[in-house]
Parts: structure tokens; C-alpha cells; sequence
């Protein structure tokens, strides 16, 4: 099970990663309207305010946009390939690469030429300069920015023609485990970015007449496939298949993101340093370095940017998923959108870091909305990305259907939260050691324990406010530091103020703003029984109040684990029954709740089942009934004179300690052994019997448990 | 009309988007401010009584002989107007807030993790714009500014766009240190930097090398250049650049320092 949610995860950063490429190339388009020294004609549009700071940036993405792109197709690629097999995975593909790009192209063109026919005629101030025509060589053909699609069905014909051979040459699969450990490996040391980037490197350097800022010439030109782009694009495909290969590939790439982020920026800027001195390549040395770290830019900003998005967008996002979707479109529709905007600002006298932003937010806008109707719940959204959504009407920031199901459908009947060999230490001090907890669906769980037992500790590692040295925490299936997976979940903390100077309703309220479905306002009060004071400022409640107003923020997102933490400390008789009432009431409802207390009265009100944790380890666990037998032990002193060792022999006595004249003993079964001391010491006085406090039976269990 | 109003809170609340935390949010956070009001007091009042006291009273006569001089008192107590308020309204609140347990719940909480930033941001901006615009009005109405609508307006913005960094650096102190001692360590960050940045006062010459260590000194000429004030003492870019990065950083060590602790 956690594999499948680990690699489910993976998906989610490898998405984004995809979504990010496409959307980086409608930002690194809309720029070139502003390049500085570009003759006229070569673009839609020349802009009257050039800018060397977007030729630079629009050099830099363009290194690793599309090699990023192709890695990622290379991962999902394979990963269709053995999910659906041969035949389903060409249909697949037919569907959602081959009809776009004609389809696409079919529509496309006729408006990209439209525009730039306009584009060109306005910059020539008002007469078109006659067209170059196409070269007049063997497949020659305007693929316009649609080259990437034409581009990825070559290289899976290659890929499937390749794997066939090899997997005939090497059926007990040796060769392919050898090439597995080289790619861990050489991701591990890290000296993947070096030798990824020599064939491209070797190929750039045989071109004839290279311009810098190019990068690798894009081969949109001709339906004959062009070297360059085929090894540098091939070579990227090819390595996002061996890391799908892999089982650990992925996860070195997440770990060794940063190395990879850094050797990126040092080598793109020595590119730019060097490009800035002369833009287009001689034949010399120059040309040969700059091929050569221009092959570790690109693979350092593929592994680098790729491992960051492992590292820190694995979790799911509703908001993610649905920009990961809409990039396809976006990216297939944008050139028409963000040229016919270059060309219409083209003239305006105002600066570019004006004029840029507005083209961006414009075209992304009309490029939104167009998916979000045109696509999203319809037939193309069914080719593009395979699915089809209800249609939601678009409001602001509102969060779209869920293409992963909510969290309590994702794990239905398993517990809601769970531990399992969790370690952890702060300094010198081991707070938990090696536990195994979990919270099953509807029940109440009871953590008791002495001060500093690590009840808290265990608290903030399902609350994800922590994280654990060893071992697996989840919430509700999934880690808690996903913010998806605490929608499910209501806390009520020790220690905590909330802001004074805001009245009980206002809290709900803003508490109530984090959740899908919130309870309304008014039914969390009454729910928590404090619809009295919903007026009243927090800093004017008294110490009960306050934490009945934390209850009520606990609980006003439905939670379907409720996380207490000493909730009645400081409440009177009536707050409290009150309190238990509203648990007992989510309880009925479905909600699990995990509560830690010192009051075992508390517990045995509440709780299904109870766990005793001292210095880190659970040293008890069952029902109330077991508990109680355990703490049915009571306390006994009296003055008396009896032999010490007498009276640990007496059946019903677990302990006797002397403090001077005072004979302190506990016992299991008090009345029995009462008589027998009052027989055997006519001269006993001051006689007191008690109920062991928590404390004590906690004490004694730690010492067995020693 | 209560029923109404219930209604509709019931649908605000129901719907639990983002967007919606976010509102709520700031929202809270400015009614925070206005039922709390001593906090904001010092930094509203002291630019309007500064810029007073030296345009209209010290100075007075010197702008009306030379123009420019009124440029100068105008746009260093605007500085100083939006940027006090950024610095302190976001750094004492956090600090205060984190001795409250209270960023540890949030963070518990599914609360987005960025609303509460944007929230302090908002009401430090909405501080701002309450500091800078009785200057505004002052300096007008005493006829003490020779720059048009047009200059003051971009002026305006670019100040404002200026109050991020030291958002920034405000969440960043706040985040290191304790909610009594945060506004001490504001001011001893913050008054350094308003005198030897120039900004009060034309730097001599062998002080030069430092003005660019403070950050006061880069939004001033991010909003000289943008308004069209000249002299320029370093590009543009250069400006943009380094208040992009100072927010960058100082947003950096708030984010890695409120994971380490909370």
C-alpha cells in the first residue's frame, strides 16, 4: 500500500514537471516579440521597447523546456507502454498525440499565418515585404510549434523498435539490470548531467552555422527528422524511459535535486557570459566548450527542476491537477492567442516590463476560461487528456473536481490514522521509541501517559507538525504534511491563544475557511454548546470558555479524525459533561477521535479503546475494562510496625514501601488486605485507603515495563 | 436581514476554497488591527508628525527657495511611511503570534500555508497606504511638492511595490525571535538603515560604499526612476534585482526557520 501511494505521488511531481515545460513555452513565445537585434520579419511582431533581460531569460528556459518535456514523456511513456501493451498504447497515442497535431495543425495554421501576416504588414509600417518562401528541400513543411507532437511519435517508433531488439537480445534481462544500476548510479555521484549532455553536445558541434541563443535548432521546418533535435530530444525520451526503468532512479533524482539546480545555474551562466561576447558560434574551442556545458545545463536543469518538484510538489493538489490538465490545451492553442496580443501592443510607447505581464496575463486568461468551457467537460477534454469533467461554472479560485478521489473513498475501512515503527528523537532525548499505533474508523482512542511520555510528540507527527526519524505516519491513507489529507482532520491543541481581539463567531468562521464543507457558523456553536458566547470577545473568556471555543474550532470542518489533546483541563463539571456530549455526537456521526488526557474518568467516559504510553513506548493497550483492571489497584497507609517483607507476601499486594513509621502499600484487592493488617497489628493507626491516582498505576506499569 | 446575512456566511464559508481562506484571512487579520489599534498608532503617527515638523517648520523656507529640497524631505518620509509599517505590523504581530501557539495551529489546521502570509502582507500594505497618504495631502495642500499627479501617482506605486522586501524582513525577524523583543530588533535593523542608506540626509562621499547595503536604499531608487527623479544612482534593474532578492531570502530564512521551530 505504500508503494502505491509513493508512486502515485511520484505522478503527481512528474505532472506538474510536464505541466510546468508546456506552460514555460507559452511564457518563452510570448517574449519574442521583445528580442533586441532581431531583423524584422523573423517574428509576428517586433516590439518598440526590446529587452536584453527577456532575450536572456527566454534563452535560459529555452535550454531545458522541451528536454524537460521529452524526459517526462520518456517516464510516461514506458509507463503506458507496460500498463497497456502494445496495441492499446499505439491507440492511446493515435488519440491523444496524432489528432491533435493534425487536428491542431489543421486549425491552427490558417491563424497563425493570419496573424502574422497582420504582424509582419504592421511592422513594415503597412505594405508586406514579399515572404520567403519554404526551402525547396525533400520534405520541407511548416510544422508550426506542433513539431514537439510529430516530433514524440518518431521517437516512440524508435523507442518500441528498440526495446523489441533489446528485449530479444537480452531475455534473461542482464543487460537491462546492468543498465538499471548504471542509472541510479550515475544520478547518485552525480555524472548523469556530465555524459547525458554529450550527445548533444557532439551534435550541436557539427552544425555549420549555430547561433547560441537557439540552443538546439528546432526542427519545425521539415518533416525529415533533424539530428539535433532528434539526439537531443531522443536522448532526453530515452532516459526518462531507464528511469521508469528503475526503481530507485526517481527518488535519487529527488534527493540529489539541489546539486543538480546548482550545477544548472553555473553552467547557464557561463553561457550566458560567453554568448553575450560573441552570438554566434566560430569554429574553435569556444564553440566546443559552450556545446559541452550547454549538454550539463540542459540535463542539470531537467534532473534539477524534476527532483525539486519530487521533493516538494509530490502530494496531491486539486489546484495543480487542473493546471497539469489544462497545459496540454493551453500549450496546442497559445501561439495564435499570444502573437495577435504582441502584435496589438507592439506600437504602444510604454515599456516592455509593462507590456510583457499584460501579454501573459491576457493570453493565460483567455486561455483558462477557453479550457475550462471549451475542454475541460467536453469531447476534447476527453481526446487531450482522457477525461471528462463535469461542468463546474468558473468561479474565482474554485477548486475543480478532484481528479484523485477525497480522501475518506481513498481509504475506506482502513484506519484513519496510523504509526508503525515510528521513531523519534529530539537531541539526546528519545521521545518515541519504535511505536505501532493506529486509529480505526469511528472509534475513540485514548493516549494516556505522564507528563513528557511523548503523547504530544505522537500528536504532532499525525498533525504534520513534525517528522518522524523513523518508521511510516499516515493520515486518512496519505502523509500529513498533505494539506489535502488535513482537510480531514480537526485539532484542538495545549497551549495555544488564539488571537484575543476576535469574537468566538469570527474564529469559527475563519477556521471553518480552511474546509471543503464546513458546518455552518451557528451549528458549531450549538454543537459545542457555546452559542452564548458567540458574541464575546476571546480575550474576555475565561480559561474554561476559551477551551470550549477551540473545541468549536476543532470541530466546524466536519473532521473525520478529531485530534484533543487534554481537552477539559481548566473546564467545570457542567463544560465538561457538555464537551463529552459533542464527542459523543461526532462519535455516533463517524468521526474517530484520538484524545490524550490524565483523567482516566475522562477516558472511561469516552473512549473505545485506550493506550498507555511512558518514555516513548506504549506500555499498555486494550479496552477500558482491561485498563481498569490494571489501575483497579488502591492505595494503602498506616502507621504500623509490621515486617515489610510479611506484608509483600500478603496475596492482593503488588508493592509495601516504609517512609519512617508510615507503611505505604498497594494492593488489588484492598478489603483483603485491610482485615488482615487490622488482625495482625492491634496497635495500627491513622489507616487511609485510596484509589491509585493514573499517576501511580502509570508508575508501577513503567517499572514492570522496566 | 439576519437571515440574509446568516445565509449568506453559510454560503461563503460552505464553499472552503482557497481563495476563500485567503479572504477570510486578511480580513481578520485588518479587523484585528482596527480593534487593536495600539500597535498601529506609533507608525501612523510618526512619519505625518516627522515629514510636519521638517517640510513645513525646520525646512520650510529652503523648499521654497529650491524645489528639490521638497522632492527629498517628501519622498524620504514616504519611505519611511510605508516601510515602518510593513516592517512592524508583520514582524511584532508573528513573533506575538508564534509565543501563542497559534502558528502551530495553523499549521495544523489545513489553513494554506501562504494565507496567513498574504494576510499579514495585506494589512501591513493597507498600514502603509493609512501612513503615506496624510504626507501626500500635507505636502500638497502646503505647497511643498513640485512633482505632478502623474509622478506622485507611479511614486505611490512603486512605494507600495517597495513595502514588500520589508514585509519580508519583518516575517523574518518575527520569525527569529521572541514576541517581546521583536520590536526592538526591528528598530535596530530598520533606523541604521534609514540614515545611512541617504535617505534622511545626503551621505558624504567616504560613506558612499555602504548606502547600497540597505535595502531602503534600493526601493528609493526603484520609485526615483519609475516616478522619472532624477539623479539615478544605480540602474533600474539592478533595484528590481536586489529588492527581488532581499524579499527572496529574507522569505527564505522565515519559511526554513518556521519549519525547524514553527
Amino acid at each position: 500500500m505504500n508503494n502505491t501511494i509513493s508512486s502515485e505521488n511520484r505522478l503527481h511531481a512528474l505532472d506538474a514537471v510536464r505541466g510546468f515545460a508546456l506552460l514555460l513555452g507559452v511564457a518563452f513565445h510570448a517574449a519574442l516579440s521583445f528580442m533586441p537585434g532581431w531583423p524584422p520579419g523573423i517574428w509576428a511582431m517586433n516590439d518598440n521597447s526590446p529587452s536584453q533581460f527577456l532575450s536572456d531569460a527566454a534563452f535560459v528556459t529555452h535550454i531545458f523546456r522541451m528536454s524537460l518535456f521529452f524526459f517526462v514523456a520518456g517516464y510516461f511513456g514506458r509507463l503506458l507502454y507496460q500498463r497497456l501493451g502494445a496495441s492499446a498504447f499505439w491507440a492511446n497515442r493515435g488519440k491523444r498525440i496524432a489528432i491533435p497535431l493534425v487536428a491542431g495543425w489543421v486549425v491552427l495554421f490558417p491563424l497563425i499565418s493570419l496573424i502574422w501576416t497582420i504582424g509582419i504588414t504592421k511592422v513594415f509600417g503597412g505594405t508586406m515585404p514579399p515572404m520567403p518562401e519554404m526551402p525547396k528541400v525533400p520534405g520541407a513543411f511548416p510544422l508550426t510549434h506542433l513539431w514537439f507532437l510529430y516530433q514524440l511519435l518518431l521517437i516512440y517508433v524508435a523507442a518500441i523498435a528498440v526495446r523489441s531488439i533489446i528485449a530479444r537480445l537480452d531475455r534473461n534481462e542482464r543487460l537491462r539490470g546492468l543498465v538499471d544500476k548504471a542509472v541510479t548510479a550515475s544520478l547518485q555521484a552525480p555524472i548523469a548531467v556530465f555524459t547525458l549532455g554529450l550527445p548533444v553536445a557532439a551534435a550541436l558541434m557539427s552544425l555549420p552555422f549555430w547561433f547560441y541563443w537557439q540552443g538546439i535548432p528546432t526542427p519545425d521546418q521539415s518533416i525529415i527528422p533533424q539530428i539535433p533535435a532528434s539526439v537531443g530530444f531522443g536522448t532526453a525520451f530515452a532516459f526518462g524511459w531507464l528511469v521508469h526503468r528503475s526503481r530507485d532512479a526517481l527518488s535519487v533524482i529527488g534527493r540529489r535535486w539541489f546539486v543538480h539546480l546548482v550545477l544548472a545555474m553555473i553552467a547557464t551562466g557561463w553561457l550566458l557570459h560567453t554568448m553575450h561576447a560573441s552570438p554566434m558560434a566560430q569554429p574553435g574551442v569556444t564553440k566546443t566548450l559552450f556545446a559541452m556545458i550547454f549538454g550539463v545545463a540542459v540535463w542539470g536543469w531537467v534532473l534539477g527542476l524534476t527532483g525539486a518538484a519530487l521533493r516538494f510538489l509530490s502530494n496531491y493538489s486539486a489546484t495543480r491537477r487542473y493546471i497539469a490538465d489544462a497545459s496540454y490545451w493551453i500549450y496546442l492553442m497559445h501561439l495564435p492567442v499570444v502573437a495577435a496580443f504582441q502584435v496589438w501592443v507592439g506600437h504602444w510607447p510604454l515599456h516592455w516590463a509593462v507590456k510583457y505581464p499584460f501579454i501573459l496575463i491576457a493570453s493565460f486568461a483567455i486561455l483558462f476560461v477557453s479550457y475550462h468551457y471549451l475542454v475541460r467537460p467536453t469531447f476534447i477534454g476527453q481526446l487531450l487528456n482522457g477525461r471528462k469533467y463535469p461542468r463546474k461554472p468558473l468561479s474565482p479560485g474554485a477548486t475543480p473536481a478532484p481528479a484523485s478521489p477525497p480522501p475518506e473513498d481513498a481509504n475506506n475501512g482502513g484506519p484513519v490514522a496510523q504509526m508503525r515503527g515510528i521513531t523519534k528523537k529530539f537531541g539526546a532525548v528519545t521521545a518515541l521509541n519504535s511505536i505501532d499505533v493506529e486509529v480505526r474508523r469511528g472509534e475513540l482512542l485514548a493516549v494516556l501517559g505522564p507528563n513528557g511520555a511523548g503523547k504530544s510528540t505522537a500528536i504532532s507527527l499525525w498533525l504534520g507538525l513534525i517528522e518522524a526519524d523513523a518508521g511510516e505516519v499516515t493520515l486518512l491513507g496519505g502523509a500529513p504534511q498533505d494539506i489535502a489529507k488535513r482537510r480531514g482532520l480537526g485539532v484542538m491543541m495545549q497551549d495555544v491563544e488564539l488571537p484575543k481581539e476576535l469574537k468566538v463567531r469570527e474564529l469559527v468562521r475563519l477556521a471553518a475557511s480552511y474546509y471543503d464543507d464546513p458546518m455552518s457558523v451557528e451549528e458549531t456553536l450549538r454543537r459545542a454548546g457555546i452559542e452564548p458566547l458567540a458574541n464575546r470577545a476571546y480575550g474576555k473568556l475565561s480559561g474554561g470558555q476559551k477551551r470550549q471555543a477551540q473545541f468549536a474550532v476543532a470541530i466546524c470542518g466536519r473532521p473525520q479524525v478529531l485530534f484533543l489533546d487534554e481537552p477539559t483541563v481548566g473546564l467545570d463539571v457542567q463544560a465538561r459533561e457538555a464537551l463529552w456530549t459533542s464527542v459523543r455526537r461526532l462519535l455516533a456521526d463517524g468521526c474517530s477521535v484520538v484524545l490524550t488526557t490524565h483523567y482516566l474518568e475522562e477516558a472511561e467516559a469516552l473512549a473505545d479503546r485506550i493506550i498507555v504510553i511512558t518514555k516513548g513506548r506504549v506500555i499498555a493497550s486494550g479496552s477500558v475494562d482491561d485498563m481498569r483492571a490494571l489501575v483497579a489497584r488502591r492505595q494503602i497507609s498506616c502507621d504500623s510496625q509490621i515486617p515489610l517483607d510479611d506484608v509483600r507476601a500478603w496475596p492482593g499486594v503488588v508493592d509495601a514501601q516504609r517512609t519512617q513509621e508510615r507503611l505505604q502499600i498497594t494492593a488489588t484487592d484492598a478489603e483483603g488486605v485491610v482485615r488482615r493488617l487490622l488482625a495482625a497489628d492491634a496497635a495500627l493507626g491513622r489507616l487511609e485507603v485510596r484509589q491509585a491516582g493514573l499517576n501511580e498505576a502509570f508508575n508501577e506499569l513503567t517499572r514492570e515495563a522496566a | 436581514m439576519n437571515a440574509l446575512a446568516l445565509k449568506s456566511i453559510a454560503l461563503e464559508t460552505s464553499r472552503g476554497n482557497a481563495l476563500g481562506a485567503y479572504f477570510t484571512e486578511t480580513r481578520f487579520e485588518l479587523t484585528r488591527m482596527v480593534r487593536n489599534p495600539g500597535v498601529a498608532i506609533p507608525v501612523l503617527a510618526m512619519p505625518i508628525a516627522l515629514y510636519a515638523l521638517f517640510a513645513l517648520v525646520i525646512f520650510g523656507e529652503a523648499i521654497d527657495k529650491d524645489a528639490n529640497v521638497g522632492v527629498f524631505m517628501f519622498w524620504a518620509f514616504s519611505l519611511m511611511a510605508v516601510t515602518m509599517p510593513a516592517l512592524f505590523a508583520t514582524g511584532v504581530t508573528l513573533a506575538l503570534e508564534r509565543d501563542m501557539g497559534l502558528l502551530r495551529l495553523k499549521r495544523a489546521q489545513p489553513a494554506p500555508p501562504a494565507a496567513w502570509v498574504v494576510a499579514k502582507i495585506v494589512s501591513g500594505l493597507t498600514l502603509a497606504v493609512l501612513a503615506y497618504t496624510p504626507i501626500v495631502i500635507v505636502a500638497f495642500a502646503a505647497g511643498k511638492l513640485s512633482l505632478d499627479a502623474g509622478q506622485v501617482a507611479t511614486l505611490s506605486g512603486a512605494l507600495l511595490v517597495g513595502t514588500i522586501p520589508f514585509c519580508a524582513l519583518g516575517l523574518m525577524i518575527g520569525s527569529l525571535v521572541s514576541g517581546p523583543a521583536a520590536s526592538s530588533y526591528a528598530l535596530l535593523v530598520y533606523l541604521p538603515g534609514c540614515y545611512l542608506s541617504g535617505m534622511f540626509f545626503p551621505l558624504p562621499r567616504s560613506m558612499d560604499w555602504q548606502a547600497s547595503i540597505w535595502p531602503q536604499f534600493h526601493v528609493k531608487e526603484f520609485a526615483m526612476h519609475l516616478a522619472g527623479i532624477a539623479p539615478h544612482r544605480e540602474p533600474l534593474l539592478v533595484a528590481i534585482a536586489v529588492m527581488l532578492g532581499c524579499t527572496v531570502m529574507f522569505a527564505g530564512v522565515t519559511i526554513w526557520r518556521l519549519k525547524q521551530k514553527g
